[in-house]
């Protein structure tokens, strides 16, 4: 076989492990009580958020969390809090991969998910939001945000109904919150990792 | 030269649990590498009486915030305590349960390396009438024995029906009254002759800078704790406001 052939051979291959790899992202069930959301995972793209989001779900950290701050048009935000509005505790911060999820084409459109963090940009732990809109202003690098960017690391493929259910519910204060949490919990029942459908 | 960290309105309650663990949380953190820590008043949402510590049904947190600032004070950090608008009736019982000093609403203390004046605050708010008026009733010794002398139940009762009847006024009070007066600002600068106040009750965290009588004054606004609190730092000079932001996009 001469180094052409060779050549050729090799990125056959690499095609041909690239996509399957594709198709079986993970897929992460969120049960809540209002209904279930089936997310995909990119862990190409966001590899540090999607392994950290998954340590969650295996633990079982998301069970019986809340989402605490539902603004329609903007986003719904959960994973952090119990009903009673204790925060749960969490495992130590990661590093922002925003940057890195702009440039692969992880931007934080209507459907995606991303990891809430403070005003720290590497503060990230558990709780994450879905977005109910094209939020560019949440991407690393756009000038109208903190420049550093919410990782977006996978998106809605299914329960966009029960996202928009969510995003509908009257809100007002809660717990230590003066506003935008639900009158009624929306609450995480559990969250599974599933075969790609 | 040490570390002083200032800190007000926590209001502190059994409805707002994770309010209580960033705090404890903090009086093992940062707290305990302080030299000292000044509550600017409104530690608690409310205070009907220092045997909220030792009543049979009286609820835990009041006795897991005394133990916990008792061991913050044990470990080094001195404790001041200012009473509040809502926490007026804390009195030297809970203070000897924290091994907490007193501090008087205002004060004139070493902070930062200059003459400080410390306030809560809520004097400060002189447009508020309606405000003013309730306070010099609740402060006065008629009204306080009067109200401490009754049962714990029907003070809390009290003090909940207080507490709805002020949340009601204040939702028709514009934001500027609920604000400090500058005129009373600057006659605070005047009457205690510093040229700094740190004061909190206004739930708007931040700096100032102004001028009074020519001279240059400052004036530090403490960050309340109900999204996500925070402290001003004052070490060698330096003061620096840290406000713990909480998670959003």
């Amino acid at each position: 076989m001469n180094l052409l052939k060779l050549w050729k051979s090799f990125v056959i291959l690499s095609a041909a492990a690239a996509s399957p790899a594709a198709a079986a992202n993970p897929q992460v069930e969120v049960k809540t009580n209002v209904g279930t959301i089936r997310l995909e995972l990119y862990p190409s793209k966001a590899p540090k958020t999607v392994a950290n989001f998954l340590q969650y779900v295996r633990e079982g950290h998301y069970d019986g969390t809340i989402f605490h701050r539902v603004i329609d048009g903007f986003m719904i935000q959960g994973g952090g809090f119990d009903r009673s509005y204790t925060q749960k505790p969490t495992r130590a911060p990661i590093p922002n991969e925003a940057q890195a999820g702009v440039e692969a084409g992880l931007k934080n459109e209507a459907g995606t998910i991303a990891m809430a963090r403070t005003a720290n940009p590497n503060s990230a732990t558990a709780q994450f939001f879905i977005n109910l809109a094209d939020n560019a202003f949440l991407n690393w690098g756009d000038p109208r945000g903190d420049g550093n960017g919410y990782a977006v690391f996978g998106k809605v493929v299914s329960g966009l109904d029960v996202v928009t259910k969510i995003a509908k519910t009257p809100t007002g204060r809660g717990g230590p919150f003066a506003s935008d949490v639900p009158r009624e919990a929306i609450v995480i029942e559990s969250t599974t990792l599933v075969d790609a459908k | 030269m040490g570390r002083d960290l200032l800190i007000s309105d926590l209001h502190l309650s059994q409805e707002r649990p994770s309010t209580t663990a960033r705090f404890l949380e903090f009086l093992q953190g940062e707290a305990a590498l302080a030299r000292a820590l000044y509550v600017l008043g409104d530690l608690f949402d409310y205070w009907i009486g220092d045997d909220e510590l030792t009543a049979p049904g009286a609820d835990s947190l009041a006795r897991e915030v005394a133990e916990a600032l008792r061991t913050l004070a044990h470990g080094g950090t001195a404790v001041y305590v200012m009473q509040g608008n809502r926490d007026f009736l804390l009195g030297s019982g809970f203070l000897a349960a924290c091994g907490a000093l007193p501090l008087a609403d205002p004060t004139v203390a070493e902070i930062g390396s200059a003459k400080t004046l410390l306030m809560h605050g809520d004097t400060l708010c002189t447009d508020d009438l309606d405000y003013l008026a309730w306070r010099r009733t609740a402060r006065s010794a008629s009204w306080q024995s009067e109200f401490l002398a009754a049962p714990i139940a029907e003070r809390r009762d009290r003090s909940r029906a207080l507490r709805s009847e002020s949340e009601a006024r204040k939702r028709t009070k514009s934001a500027a009254i609920m604000d400090v007066s500058p005129d009373a600002v600057r006659e605070a600068f005047r009457r205690h002759e510093v040229t700094r106040l740190i004061h909190g009750h206004t739930h708007r965290p931040g700096h100032h800078e102004l001028e009074v009588d020519g001279r240059p004054c400052e004036r530090w606004v403490l960050p309340d704790w109900y999204q996500s609190g925070g402290y001003l730092s004052a070490e060698d000079g330096a003061l620096r406001l840290v406000e713990f932001s909480p998670a959003v996009p």
